[in-house]
């Protein structure tokens, strides 16, 4: 059987944790290339039906990435995101999907080395579960 | 409906990228993608070259999309927004894919980083067909402006602008203006008093007709944007003040490293052991004593304290090996007889006239004993009762690999410099970001040092990272002609994407209105609907992803835009919804 390599689409804001993912780059440090980073301005944009479409479209994992508490650049926007996060937690679990394959992270502009562990982790993380299933699910339902 | 005509450009970044990624393959496999007109792959995309490659084909094959897949967009997606433009396609029908910081230089293996870089541009192509065109808003700019901290650098700049003839505000956190120079006798490399430098300079801006100072000034808040910022600053504890300004720029300088916590020094503890900060001061009286009021003998000088040691601060402060070198020259100046050792890690003498500072004082007998900072720093103790000395500097000197005592009676340490405590609230306040080291981040390290991702807010001198006069003054004067040339212009595009109601699904729930920072949305009783004031509007999306019935769209970060991007990324198949 092939090796399991997971997808893990990761949603970063444009002021902390994107200008933290390309100093990782600058820094040149290396991390798991299971992640596959989309840009949005605010933490506090994500919204939950981008968590679940990217599971319902084969994400094995799904990395939000804000400002720290107290930093953003929208002033709250994170704790916005906090907040979506924990009822989506609650959501997925009913669902079937391990509460482990989403995760929420602060990682500032200057945490080039905090993202690399974290994607590190996290593919770790969802190695060890690992496929998602709930693609085939669905379109079983469906 | 439009036929979509997408043109997708792989670079390759010299081998920045092509060496870790298959850029032809990427361009090969991408361009049979639906929408696809043209896929191509080319050494620099951002050079003139590059551009002109995409200008053309936007004329010759009629494309109304572009991906470009090359470094990061807080890197180039303006440089490609403007050849877009040039090319008389809108600059929003632009997409970038981020193959280099986030793919070719963080990963190892070239078959993974390729398929990587086919996912994100498959995601960019994706997303891209979605987008819509967009205007950017004209602005007035307001020709005053906001400079924090009256240090040189602030100083500087607002001498600059007002004699220009335009007004300035100058926020001063201490109850003088001059910051760190104010305490600093000489300057190297030429011994010109720094008084000489900073006096004219305070007096011209306290007396200026264009420049108002708030000294001992506290800033509340700072609200709005390029050309068009107002802030609440409370000065000598007196009622808050409102200022109208259209452009800032940050000069609030840095932080002396404190050596308390470097133990092997000894400073705190033994008395003769001062930093620079406190030598200065000795210098500028006049009187070279230690504690009980006697002549050293014996002055030792210890270069990069708290710098370029991974225990303290990786990073070298730039200034301190020239200030040891004017040291050496001050003393035996004042004190012929008094023997220097200069204990340095290594000398960094590169500015102009500092290679022959260095040349001159190392012909006035002074000692220079090098040190490894990797194999430990100098220990500095008490000397024993019958030493000639007060203390002794025990060191392994590298250039004779030798295990050395050296006499000293005084001991100046040379301390780095830090980003300020308080650097965290200025960013706040003005919406920069801070490196891992606290200072301020700039747009682009080298093409645009002054700027900062945030449009109209400026920053110089140390705040940006250790500096010294000559390039904290050329920084500042740079952060000068870019906020002259804008007040020049009158007027302003800024980049917003403001949020947008669909009236027709709204359904005056006004969870929107609860959600937004800004208070930019409103609700019209009337309509029961939702309105946005997109002056307020800074684009963060939070109504968009809080809207329960979608009426609300976040301009250039849609729905649609997002859920393509992440259908791409999975290497779905796009269907029109």
């Amino acid at each position: 059987m092939e090796e399991f390599k997971p997808t893990i689409v990761s949603f970063l804001c444009n002021w902390c944790s994107y200008t933290g993912a390309d100093l990782a780059g600058t820094s040149r440090m290396t991390y798991a290339p299971n992640i596959r980073v989309i840009r949005v301005m605010c933490s506090g944009r994500v919204d939950p039906t981008f968590v679940l479409t990217a599971f319902n479209e084969g994400a094995d994992g799904v990395l939000i990435c804000g400002c720290h508490p107290g930093d953003c650049h929208y002033h709250e926007g994170n704790y916005k995101c906090l907040r979506r996060y924990h009822l989506l937690q609650k959501y997925l679990q009913q669902m079937g999907i391990h509460k482990d394959r989403l995760r929420l992270a602060w990682v500032s502009a200057s945490e080039g080395k905090q993202f690399a562990k974290l994607a590190d982790d996290m593919t770790e993380t969802i190695t060890a579960l690992g496929p998602c299933k709930i693609k085939e699910v669905m379109e079983t339902l469906t | 409906m439009e036929e979509k005509r997408i043109g997708v450009y792989v670079c390759w970044c010299g081998t920045n990228i092509a060496k870790m990624v298959d850029v032809e393959g990427v361009a090969e496999e991408v361009g049979k993608l639906p929408d696809v007109v043209v896929s191509k792959n080319y050494k620099y995309m951002c050079s003139d070259p590059g551009q002109e490659l995409i200008i053309k084909d936007i004329k010759e094959h009629n494309l109304n999309r572009v991906v470009v897949s090359a470094c990061s967009p807080r890197i180039h997606e303006l440089t490609f927004r403007k050849a877009l433009t040039n090319a008389g396609l809108n600059p929003y029908m632009f997409e970038m894919a981020n193959i280099r910081e986030q793919v070719s230089w963080v990963h190892t293996d070239r078959k993974e980083a390729t398929k990587k870089a086919k996912s994100l541009v498959t995601a960019a192509v994706a997303r891209v067909a979605w987008h819509e065109a967009l205007d950017k808003r004209k602005v007035d700019i307001n020709p005053a402006s906001m400079i924090i901290g009256g240090g040189i650098s602030g100083l500087s700049a607002a001498l600059e602008i007002a004699d220009a003839g335009k007004q300035v505000y100058l926020i001063e956190k201490e109850a003088r203006l001059g910051g760190h120079i104010a305490d600093v006798d000489l300057t190297f490399p030429y011994m010109v008093p720094a008084a000489q430098i900073l006096g004219p300079k305070i007096k011209r801006a306290e007396n200026h007709p264009n420049i108002e100072v708030f000294k001992e000034a506290v800033i509340e808040e700072i609200f709005g944007y390029v050309g068009n910022f107002n802030a609440e600053i409370k000065a000598n504890g007196s009622e808050s003040r409102s200022l109208e300004f259209g452009n800032i720029i940050v000069a609030t300088g840095l932080k002396p490293f404190d050596p308390s916590s470097v133990d092997l020094h000894g400073y705190g503890k033994l008395p003769n052991v001062v930093t620079s900060i406190e030598f200065e001061k000795m210098l500028q009286s006049g009187k070279i004593e230690t504690r009980d009021g006697k002549e050293p003998k014996n002055i030792a000088i210890i270069h990069c304290v708290g710098s370029r040691n991974n225990d303290y601060h990786e990073y070298c402060s730039r200034t301190c090996c020239m200030l040891g070198l004017k040291y050496a020259n001050q003393i035996k100046t004042a004190l012929p007889e008094t023997h220097v050792y200069e204990i340095y890690a290594d000398m960094r003498s590169f500015g102009k006239g500092c290679e022959e500072l260095y040349d001159a004082t190392a012909k006035r007998k002074v000692m220079f004993l090098n040190f490894d900072q990797r194999e430990g720093i100098p220990q500095i103790t008490k000397a024993n009762p019958g030493d000639c000395c007060e203390m002794l500097i025990d060191m392994k000197e590298r250039l004779s690999n030798t295990q050395i005592e050296v006499p000293a009676d005084m001991v100046v340490l040379l301390v780095g410099m830090e980003a300020r405590e308080d650097a965290k609230e200025v960013a706040h306040h003005v919406g920069v970001s801070k490196c891992g080291n606290d200072f301020f981040i700039e747009r682009h390290p080298k093409l645009d040092p002054v700027a900062t991702t945030t449009d109209g807010v400026y920053i110089v001198g140390s705040c940006q990272g250790p500096k010294d006069i000559t390039d904290s003054v050329a920084q500042a004067r740079a952060a000068v002609a870019r906020v002259l040339a804008a007040i020049c212009q009158e007027s302003g595009e800024v980049e917003v994407t403001p949020a947008v109601v669909n009236e027709d699904i709204c359904c005056g729930c006004q969870t929107c209105v609860n959600v937004c920072p800004y208070t930019a949305i409103s609700y019209d009783e009337e309509k029961n609907v939702s309105v946005v004031n997109e002056v307020l509007c800074k684009g963060c999306g939070t109504c968009g992803s809080a809207c329960p019935t979608g009426a609300i769209r976040s301009r250039h970060f849609t729905d649609h835009q997002i859920l393509s991007q992440i259908k791409g990324l999975m290497r779905t198949e796009m269907q029109e919804v």
